[in-house]
C-alpha cells in the first residue's frame, strides 16, 4: 500500500484543520454584539484567526507542492530505514493508553493510586522486570512527593478521602 | 534605573536564593548528564516547583540554575560516551570523546566546566550591562512597534528552528491558532471553546510546555526500551593545568563573544553557537588538523560558546517578552506564574526583582564552578543509570507538576492532548519550539495588532510612512531577514554535517 512520509501526513492534518477552521469559523467564533448600531471594537474577533488560518493554508500548500515536485505525493512506497519491531509498537500504544487512562482516572482514584498505576505500568513498558524495584519506585516516590507537596508546600493534590485521612492520622501520630 | 539596580543588588544577596540556585544547578547538571534527558524536559517538569516556592527571587533563580547546569551537564555524556546529553553539546563530542579515548576524560570534563563557567560569567555581565539601554529604547515603543518586533521575532524563530523553514512556519501558525482558544482580548467573546467553560480561559501554558517538551521525550525513551549508558573508562587522567586553561583563554573569549551575539537573537540557540564557536576556533588555530582528534581548545570553544548563550537570551525575554528558545519560553511561563509579565514595562514595574535575578545569575557562576568541580565524579556515574528507573519518576513529575500549577483536572487532559501532538510532530520531524512561541506570543501579537489598527484609523499610508516609520522599517525588513537567516541556516547545517563527517 502506498504510504506518505510522516511529515506530509502531518501537514495534510494541519491543512485539513485550517480548512475546517475557515469553513466553520462562523460557528466556532461568537460574534460580538454591536450596541447602538456602531462597531466600537478595535478588531473583530474573526480577523486575526482568519489571517492565521489562511497563512497555515498557504504554507501547507507550498510544502505539499514542494514535496509533490520531489515525488513524495505520487504514491511512492516509503522505504522505512529501520522498521519498528512489534515490541516497540506495543510499548508505544501501551504508553499512550496508559497515560490517557491515568489522566482520566486521576481525580477518581486519587494521586497515589493513579501514580502507582502510571509508574508501575511505565516501568514495565520501559523494560524493568524487577518487581521489587517497580513496587518500591511506584509506591515510595509518589508518597514522598505527596507528603512534600501537601505538608511542606501546603498545596493540594487530588486524593481519595480515606487516603487523606489515613495519612493525616499517621502524620499527627508521628508529630505527637 | 540605577536605584533599581542597587535595590536588586541588595535583594540578590540572600542565602535562600543561593541555596535554591545551588539545588537548581545540581539538578540541571544531573538532568543534562543523563543521555536522552534534555534541559527543556527537566525544566518543564520543574517549572511548577518554582511556582510552588512562592517567591520569584527563589523560584526564577532556581530555574536559571537548572538551565545553566543543564547546558553544562550535557557535555558529560558527550565527553564520556560520545552521546550529547543536550543538543548544545553536539560540538563537544568531536574533541571531548577523543580525549576520553586517550585516557584524558578528567582533563576534558574540567576544561568543559571552567570554560562554561567563565563564558557564563562574562555573558551574564554583558546581559546586565545591555539590559538597561535596550529597556530604555523599548520603553519608547508603542503597540505598532511592539507588533512589528513580535512579528519579526516569530519569523526568525520559525526560520531558524530545526528543519526546513516551511515546517517551522506551519508549527508557528498552529501555535498562534491554539492561542486563540478562549476569550477574544477585545470583545471577550468565546472563540473555539465549543461551548465549554473549561476552554473559555484558554489553554494554560504549563501543560502545553510539559506536553510538547517532556512527553515526547518520555515516549521516545519508552519506545527504545531500557538502556543503560555504556560502561565508561571511568573518570581518569590528569587534572587540567592552569597553563592549559590560560592557553585556551583566547578561544574562550572568542566563543563567548559568538555565543553572546547569538543569544541576543531569538531562535538561534546553543547548538548553533557551539558549532560556530568550534568552527571559528578551528579556523583560528595554528594546528587545525588537531581538531577532532582530542584538542582541548575544541572542548573549550564548543562549551564556552553554548554556555555564553544562556545570559543574553534574557535580554529579548525581559525587555520585549520574546523568548529566544524553548528554555526561555519555559522561563517566560515561570515569570508569568510569579505575577511578573516580561515586556517593555517590566523593568519599570519590577526592576529590583529583575536586577536581583540578573545579579544572582552572575554570582551563581561561582557556585556553578564549585558544584560542578565537586560533582564531576558523580556525573560520570549518573551517565550509566538505567532509564527504567528514571522515566517513571519523570512521568510522575509531569502529571503532578501539571496539576499543581492550577489544581485543574482539565490541565491533565490538555497535557495528554499536547503530548500526542508533540509525539506526532517529532515523528514527522517538526520542531515544537515555534509552536510554543506562537502560542505565547500569538495573543500578544493580536492585541498589539488590534491596537495598531485602532491607532491607524482610516489613513493607513500616513500612519505607516509618516507617524510610525520604525514599525514600517521593521515590517519591510522582516521578509529579508527571514530569507537571509533561512538561507544561512541551511548553509550552516550543511557545513556542520560536513564537519561531522570529516
Amino acid at each position: 500500500m502506498a504510504k506518505f512520509p510522516a511529515d506530509v501526513v502531518f501537514v495534510i492534518g494541519a491543512l485539513v484543520l485550517a480548512v475546517l477552521g475557515l469553513l466553520f469559523g462562523g460557528w466556532l467564533i461568537v460574534d460580538p454584539p454591536i450596541l447602538l448600531s456602531r462597531d466600537i471594537l478595535a478588531m473583530n474577533p474573526r480577523v486575526f484567526p482568519t489571517l492565521v488560518l489562511f497563512f497555515i493554508l498557504l504554507v501547507a500548500l507550498i510544502f505539499l507542492a514542494t514535496e509533490s515536485r520531489k515525488g513524495s505525493l505520487a504514491g511512492n512506497i516509503l522505504k522505512e530505514s529501520s522498521p519498528q519491531s512489534p515490541l516497540a509498537l506495543y510499548r508505544q500504544f501501551g504508553f499512550v493508553g496508559l497515560t490517557v487512562g491515568c489522566a482520566l482516572l486521576l481525580t477518581t482514584l486519587g494521586f497515589l493510586a493513579t501514580m502507582f498505576l502510571l509508574m508501575a505500568g511505565t516501568s514495565l513498558l520501559v523494560g524493568n522486570r524487577s518487581s521489587l524495584q517497580i513496587f518500591a519506585i511506584s509506591l515510595v516516590t509518589p508518597l514522598s512527593f505527596y507528603m512534600i507537596v501537601t505538608y511542606m508546600l501546603r498545596t493540594q493534590l487530588p486524593e481519595a478521602d480515606i487516603v487523606e485521612r489515613t495519612l493525616a492520622m499517621i502524620i499527627n501520630a508521628l508529630n505527637t | 534605573m540605577f536605584d533599581m539596580l542597587m535595590l536588586g543588588l541588595n535583594d540578590a544577596l540572600r542565602l535562600d536564593t543561593f541555596i535554591w540556585i545551588g539545588g537548581g544547578l545540581l539538578l540541571g547538571m544531573l538532568v543534562g548528564a543523563l543521555p536522552g534527558f534534555t534541559t527543556s524536559m527537566g525544566m518543564s517538569v520543574l517549572v511548577p516547583i518554582s511556582f510552588l516556592v512562592g517567591d520569584p527571587l527563589i523560584g526564577i533563580p532556581f530555574l536559571i540554575g537548572v538551565y545553566k547546569g543543564g547546558i553544562y551537564g550535557g557535555s558529560v555524556p558527550a565527553i564520556l560516551i560520545s552521546m550529547p546529553g543536550t543538543g548544545a553539546s553536539i560540538a563537544t563530542v568531536l574533541d571531548g570523546y577523543a580525549l576520553t579515548k586517550k585516557g584524558q576524560s578528567r582533563k576534558a570534563l574540567e576544561m568543559s566546566l571552567f570554560s562554561s563557567g567563565l563564558s557564563d560569567f562574562f555573558s551574564d555581565i554583558f546581559t546586565l550591562v545591555m539590559i538597561i539601554p535596550v529597556a530604555t529604547v523599548v520603553l519608547g515603543f508603542g503597540p505598532p512597534e511592539i507588533a512589528a518586533v513580535m512579528f519579526l521575532s516569530l519569523v526568525i524563530i520559525a526560520v531558524t528552528s530545526a528543519g526546513p523553514a516551511v515546517k517551522g512556519l506551519i508549527m508557528l501558525g498552529l501555535g498562534i491558532w491554539v492561542g486563540f482558544v478562549g476569550a477574544d482580548p477585545f470583545s471577550a467573546m468565546a472563540r473555539y471553546t465549543f461551548g465549554t467553560t473549561e476552554l473559555y480561559d484558554g489553554f494554560h501554558l504549563i501543560p502545553i510546555l510539559i506536553g510538547l517538551f517532556a512527553l515526547p521525550e518520555i515516549f521516545n525513551a519508552v519506545k527504545e526500551g531500557d538502556t543503560r549508558g555504556k560502561r565508561i573508562s571511568t573518570f581518569v587522567g590528569e587534572r587540567l593545568r592552569l597553563q592549559e586553561l590560560k592557553s585556551s583563554f583566547r578561544t574562550i573569549l572568542r566563543s563567548t563573544m559568538i555565543g553572546t551575539g547569538i543569544g541576543i537573537v531569538p531562535g538561534l540557540g546553543q547548538p548553533i553557537a557551539a558549532m560556530m564557536g568550534y568552527i571559528a576556533a578551528k579556523n583560528a588555530s595554528k594546528y587545525p588538523e588537531k581538531f577532532g582528534k582530542g584538542e582541548l581548545d575544541g572542548v573549550a570553544a564548543a562549551e564556552s560558546a553554548n554556555n555564553a548563550v544562556n545570559g543574553p537570551t534574557m535580554v529579548p525575554l525581559l525587555t520585549l517578552g520574546i523568548p529566544g528558545d524553548s528554555v526561555t519560553a519555559l522561563l517566560l511561563g515561570a515569570f508569568m506564574m510569579q505575577g511578573l509579565r516580561p515586556g517593555p514595562t517590566l523593568l519599570e514595574s519590577s526592576g529590583n526583582v529583575v536586577f536581583a535575578i540578573l545579579i544572582a545569575m552572575i554570582f551563581a557562576n561561582v557556585l556553578f564552578v564549585i558544584i560542578g568541580y565537586l560533582a564531576i565524579p558523580l556525573f560520570a556515574r549518573v551517565v550509566t543509570i538505567k532509564k527504567s528507573l528514571l522515566i517513571p519518576v519523570t512521568i510522575m513529575l509531569a502529571f503532578a507538576g501539571t496539576y499543581l500549577a492550577r489544581s485543574n483536572p482539565f490541565d491533565i487532559i490538555t497535557l495528554i492532548s499536547f503530548g500526542l501532538i508533540g509525539i506526532a510532530a517529532r515523528a514527522a520531524k517538526f520542531d515544537v519550539a515555534p509552536m510554543v512561541m506562537g502560542f505565547i506570543l500569538g495573543r500578544e501579537l493580536e492585541y498589539a495588532f488590534g491596537q495598531t489598527l485602532a491607532l491607524a484609523g482610516d489613513n493607513w499610508i500616513h500612519f505607516a510612512f509618516g507617524e510610525r516609520l520604525g514599525m514600517t522599517a521593521i515590517l519591510l525588513a522582516t521578509p529579508l531577514v527571514g530569507a537571509i537567516l533561512g538561507f544561512r541556516m541551511n548553509r550552516f547545517r550543511k557545513r556542520s554535517l560536513d564537519s561531522d563527517r570529516k
